[in-house]
């Protein structure tokens, strides 16, 4: 912007004056707006506010690891061959030398050893899902206990459950894609699952891997769906899903200042951009280091999957571990009669349990309406203490949860603690129930404890007794601490020209004046 | 906008006072000493070499990584690639959220949250041309209608059978058999007969029927079959077998289908002591002396077992099929051992 | 030391399939040589030098199968290479395996060291008497050497089902030398298994093996894990070439014995396979996170990954 005060030559001055005091950018966005209008729009998008509270951060998390997995999916698919085709392996690894195997899997030992990078790039693959996958749940538990999903913000919710099934779905078909031994295993089971489904169980089992197990269709299909079908899918839903938070704007915690009507925090350009493309930076950051330094999935030492061969300990990755741990600890219920059978040991936790456990992650705002009949519109979040009841219940269900994840790894603790395998499926068996329930009603009690502290969770204030010239005692509470406070300037809208520094110090460029004292705000 | 703070000025002497549509759009300046304009950093200068001194850290990590690239390690270096970009990344981003934490201003700043919802009575006039219209057009062509959303229903269901019929064969009954008929000779993985006297008390080994079976991973899926010669002679009298199997464990060889009956995995986890066939998947265990009738876990079907007998020449071979379907349970299974389609 | 010394004489090339037999050298029974040394003879001799009848003294029980008949490798039977000493068989096996007796000169030994160690339990006579611990003869001296080298034996407790592996009480070769003293009570096979030129072995094979007959239990990286009730396969992690193959042939407590469907050949890729891939995994991948899945993986994804990464977000943002 002062460009015009710099002396320069005469024609190049006069080409500056004719560009308009912004410049080159400043004609660019003149030419973008008088073709597509963008300045009215984008004005208002660079001022947009994004609330500054750091559990808001959590769903970028999800959203700069699918991100990575696009990135990182990318640049596997140029080397995966998703065949079943039989093929001689002549590659680097030594014991897998001259063994038949599908071309799936040999592709993606190829690509772990012999292409530079390929193995960062495939475990970052494999690390970014996981990531994925677990900060969609911690998103979805922060906007659970501070109530974001009530009206207006339903459908996002939905939006966002609809995301939790896609990726774990497509967790699932990506790792079964290698086709090792591990995978190989996975697939078995996810065919019997099919299987198990009454009347129509053995169709769809037919119909998706094109006849009788493992067939030769299930590979390229599964790759289909897991580098087409379901990126599309949810790339689309996170458009949507962010497209609503713009719309309907983020919620914001209560606070001074804060209301029902504005939203307060930092603007998106610059202070916003900057902060999250960090963030991307970072995440991008993390994902590589554990790609790189920490292994994860070594396909090359499972071996090539065969039908007959097996490994003990096989477990899903960690967000179908639930599944795997509720299949473990069922009872051994069968129903036949009529010439059916129906294998209730298969279909209630594996079928049944999660339809159950998604049907209530849909339903939870109309549950929740239909016992509050609250019917208001809601921007300012819920303290989770706030809601005894709905923080009970969401305690609960992370208890039931975690616990089936556990029971998916009963061998693991048997082992690791020394005790008998069956006892520990036992314990399972009534901590599956008992846990939730102690969960959510600790969970609930705390709540109820934590109203009844007035400021929990802040810093005490010091009263201090005065004793009057009359003799009489008085007691006065001190002020808050510095920083105690929730906000101590009222907010305002952006301006459209920022100054960090008096003007002239920066152009004069000796450096020595430094912001004068007096004016800090002290630092929330 | 008056009540804002004073260091605001509206209308900046010297920028655009852009108005468009007649609705205008203030330039305003936040000057230096506005408290708005604070940043989070005590020291701004410090900082700013800290992120200085990130971004070149940074610079040296992905750099870094160009140069493991260019150098190509072996296997065993393979983390180079992870460390130098990863930490490249790393101090690029973390400069970067620095910079935008520390060095920019820090606000608060506030945005409007215009309400979505339009007025009474731009509600109504949605409503009305929605309501109105489709009435209209339905009242007086209520048949057209009714013909579209016959054809819109009808494609709907035909278009399922090439949506899915065409995936793949219909079950039939491949689910029911499997390539074990009598006489069929038990081979190894490599297509070696199993002689009677080649395998040792407490061995256990995978077999499947000699043929064009073993190598087709379809059919090797539900033959395989679990071999055992358990170091006890309940196993080899049959006495705690189920009815009518005591000749079907000859020389004290005992056969049990391998695909679990709970999910299908391969049954190979043998205790030879305990004497149980435990399923790796889902540790349903299964008791070999009794039939393989399920003793613990969730597998609520014994193993199918497959009756042995020895031939002339001491070679093992299946003294007939299986009885009934192998591996996990589906709809159309039915209890009844012989009932086929 | 001693054992060291032993091996390395054994892991002479396969070329050298015929083995000098180390001097008239300690003999066997009471014509036992005047060197009196502790190491172990080695028995070596062409399969078609010395084939004579075995006396009836030493002639091999085979009670411990229960039945009469031949075997493949791992039995005395249907080897290639055989050597005999006054009659008695001490040597035989493969090129790719051998399995040697125990030199006789080492019972004396053994019968002290098992009524030191052993007797309380397995009684004075090795013949499991009391019913606390089983009968040991007839079974073979790799099965007591594989007990003893592994520290399983002598056992801390007779309550735990599964004696657990610890560090050995006893030195090998004074394992071999109680392995002398009970065989000699009732000779059987299987003999103590020295593989032979184990860089010859095919890994890939080896592998295939693996997964085909151990994984199911040990699981695929050898990490081993618990199974029904309080059994648990152990970690194949500290298992010396020698254990794994003494392990297969004689199939101790709850596992299965591979002797028929595994020839010597195989038996060494396995072996071989197991002491150089799954006890030093090529983790090219970095950190290998103990081998044991996807469980690790997603408690290492969601608390370094995730917890990293919400430590970040709680330093970017607000905390109000």
């Amino acid at each position: 912007m002062s460009d015009a005060t710099v002396p320069k030559p005469r024609t190049k001055r006069e080409a500056q004056a004719a560009r308009g005091p912004y410049g080159r950018l400043g004609q660019a966005i003149n030419e973008a707006d008088d073709r597509f209008g963008v300045a009215k729009g984008g004005r208002v998008f660079l001022d947009k506010i994004f609330p500054d509270h750091w559990s808001f951060m959590l769903g970028e998390i999800a959203l700069y690891s699918f991100v990575v997995l696009i990135a990182t999916g990318i640049f596997l698919t140029l080397y995966y061959v998703p065949s079943s085709a039989e093929v001689t392996y002549h590659g680097v690894y030594a014991p897998l030398r001259g063994v038949r195997m599908t071309e799936a899997y040999a592709s993606s030992v190829d690509l772990s050893f012999a292409v530079r990078c390929g193995l960062l790039m495939r475990q970052m693959h494999h690390w970014a899902c996981d990531v994925f996958v677990g900060a969609i749940v911690v998103h979805m538990a922060r906007i659970f206990f501070t109530g974001a999903f009530r009206k207006p913000r339903e459908t996002n919710w939905i939006i966002g459950v609809t995301l939790l099934i896609m990726a774990i779905l497509n967790g699932f078909v990506g790792y079964s894609l290698p086709d090792d031994l591990i995978s190989g295993t996975g697939i078995r089971i996810a065919y019997s699952i099919l299987l198990s489904i009454p009347v129509v169980g053995t169709y769809l089992a037919f119909f998706l891997f094109g006849g009788q197990y493992p067939g030769t269709e299930i590979i390229p299909r599964f790759y289909i769906i897991h580098v087409l079908i379901l990126p599309v899918i949810i790339g689309g839903l996170i458009a949507a899903h962010l497209g609503l938070l713009v719309r309907q704007k983020h919620t914001q915690f209560r606070g001074r200042h804060k209301t029902e009507h504005n939203v307060v925090g930092s603007p998106m350009f610059p202070t916003f951009m900057a902060k999250t493309t960090g963030f991307l930076f970072m995440i991008t950051a993390v994902l590589t280091l554990l790609g790189g330094l920490a292994q994860i999935n070594p396909i090359w030492q499972f071996g090539p999957y065969q039908p007959y061969k097996i490994s003990y300990a096989v477990q899903p990755d960690w967000y179908m571990g639930w599944l795997d741990g509720a299949l473990r600890i069922m009872p051994s219920w069968e129903w036949t009669g009529w010439g059916h059978t129906i294998p209730f040991m298969v279909l209630l936790p594996s079928v049944v349990f999660p339809g159950l456990i998604f049907t209530i992650c849909y339903g939870w705002p109309i549950i929740e309406r239909y016992f509050t009949k609250d019917n208001e519109l809601h921007n300012l979040l819920d303290r989770p203490r706030d809601r005894p009841k709905r923080t009970g219940a969401g305690a609960a269900m992370i208890g039931l949860m975690f616990t089936c994840f556990a029971a998916s790894s009963t061998d693991v603790l048997a082992n690791y603690f020394n005790i008998s395998l069956n006892e520990v499926l036992w314990f399972f068996r009534i901590a599956v129930i008992v846990v939730p329930i102690i969960c959510g009603f600790t969970a609930w009690r705390i709540c109820l404890e934590l109203q009844g502290v007035p400021e929990a969770g802040k810093r005490k204030r010091a009263n201090v007794i005065i004793r009057t010239a009359a003799g009489e005692y008085t007691s006065e509470r001190t002020e808050p601490r510095p920083g105690d406070h929730d906000e101590e300037l009222a907010p305002e809208p952006v301006p459209t020209l920022i100054e960090l520094e008096p003007v002239g110090v920066a152009d004069g460029g000796n450096g020595e004046v430094d912001t004068p004292p007096g004016v800090r705000r002290v630092t929330r | 906008m008056s009540e804002h703070g004073p260091g605001v000025q509206e209308g900046f002497e010297g920028a655009f006072d852009g108005e468009e549509n007649g609705t205008p759009v203030p330039v305003s300046l936040a000057r230096w000493d506005d408290p708005h304009m604070q940043v989070a950093a005590r020291d701004p200068k410090k900082t700013e070499r800290l992120i200085m001194t990130c971004f070149v850290v940074g610079i040296l990590g992905v750099a870094g990584f160009g140069a493991v690239f260019w150098v190509s390690p072996s296997p065993n270096y393979y983390w180079l690639y992870g460390l130098t970009l990863g930490v490249g990344f790393f101090f690029l981003g973390f400069g970067l959220t620095a910079w935008g934490k520390y060095l920019m201003p820090q606000g608060p700043f506030v945005e409007e949250r215009h309400v979505l919802a339009g007025t009474d009575e731009e509600r109504d006039a949605m409503a009305a041309a929605v309501v109105q219209r489709t009435d209209v057009v339905l009242r007086r062509r209520g048949f057209l209608g009714a013909l579209l959303a016959a054809g819109v229903a009808i494609f709907s269901v035909v278009a399922v059978f090439p949506l899915l019929r065409s995936l793949g064969p219909l079950p039939k009954k491949s689910l029911f058999t499997t390539n074990w008929r009598r006489g069929s000779l038990l081979v190894d993985v490599n297509g070696t007969p199993v002689h009677v006297d080649s395998m040792v008390v407490g061995g256990i080994q995978t077999v499947f029927p000699q043929g064009p079976y073993r190598n087709d991973p379809n059919q090797a899926a539900k033959d395989q079959t679990v071999l055992l010669r358990p170091n006890d002679s309940a196993v080899a009298t049959g006495k705690d077998l189920p009815k009518g199997r005591t000749k079907w464990v000859p020389h004290g060889y005992i056969a049990y289908s391998q695909v679990c009956t709970h999910l299908g995995c391969p049954v190979k986890l043998y205790e030879e002591q305990l004497e149980l066939l435990v399923c790796p998947c889902h540790q349903s265990m299964f008791n070999i002396r009794n039939g393989a009738v399920p003793q613990f876990g969730p597998a609520a079907r014994p193993l199918p077992q497959l009756p042995l007998m020895v031939d002339g020449n001491g070679y093992l071979r299946a003294a007939a099929g299986y009885d009934q379907a192998v591996g996990p349970s589906f709809w159309e299974r039915t209890t009844h051992p012989e009932w086929h389609w | 030391m001693l054992r060291k010394l032993v091996r390395s004489r054994f892991f002479l090339p396969s070329g050298l399939v015929v083995v000098v037999a180390t001097a008239g050298l300690l003999a066997f029974g009471p014509h036992a040589g005047a060197s009196g040394s502790p190491t172990p003879t080695l028995y070596g001799t062409d399969a078609s030098v010395h084939h004579r009848s075995t006396p009836a003294d030493c002639r091999l029980s085979q009670g411990q199968y229960g039945q009469t008949g031949t075997f493949n490798a791992g039995s005395p039977f249907h080897t290639s290479i055989r050597a005999y000493e006054h009659g008695c068989l001490v040597l035989y096996g493969s090129p790719y395996i051998k399995y040697a007796l125990p030199s006789s000169s080492l019972i004396p030994e053994g019968d002290l060291l098992f009524q030191t160690y052993c007797s309380t339990c397995h009684g004075p006579q090795a013949n499991g008497p009391y019913g606390i611990a089983p009968n040991l003869q007839g079974l073979g001296p790799a099965t007591v050497d594989f007990w003893i080298t592994t520290g399983r034996m002598p056992a801390q407790s007779l309550r735990s089902k599964q004696a657990p592996e610890k560090t050995p009480k006893l030195t090998p070769h004074q394992a071999l030398a109680v392995a002398a003293w009970v065989n000699s009570l009732l000779p059987a096979a299987p003999f103590i298994p020295h593989v032979q030129n184990p860089n010859a072995a095919n890994l890939a094979d080896g592998a295939s093996l693996y997964t085909l007959n151990c994984a199911a239990c040990h699981t695929i990286t050898g990490a081993g894990d618990a199974l029904a009730y309080d059994t648990y396969a152990p970690t194949l992690h500290n298992a010396t070439i020698t254990q794994v193959v003494e392990a297969i042939r004689t199939g101790p407590a709850n596992m299965p014995r591979f002797t028929g469907n595994l020839t010597d050949q195989q038996v060494r890729d396995i072996a071989v396979y197991v002491t150089t891939k799954i006890q030093k995994p090529q983790n090219i991948g970095g950190w290998g996170l103990g081998g044991v899945g996807p469980v690790t993986e997603g408690f290492v994804a969601l608390l370094f990954g995730v917890g990293i990464l919400m430590l970040v977000c709680y330093w970017i943002g607000d905390r109000s």
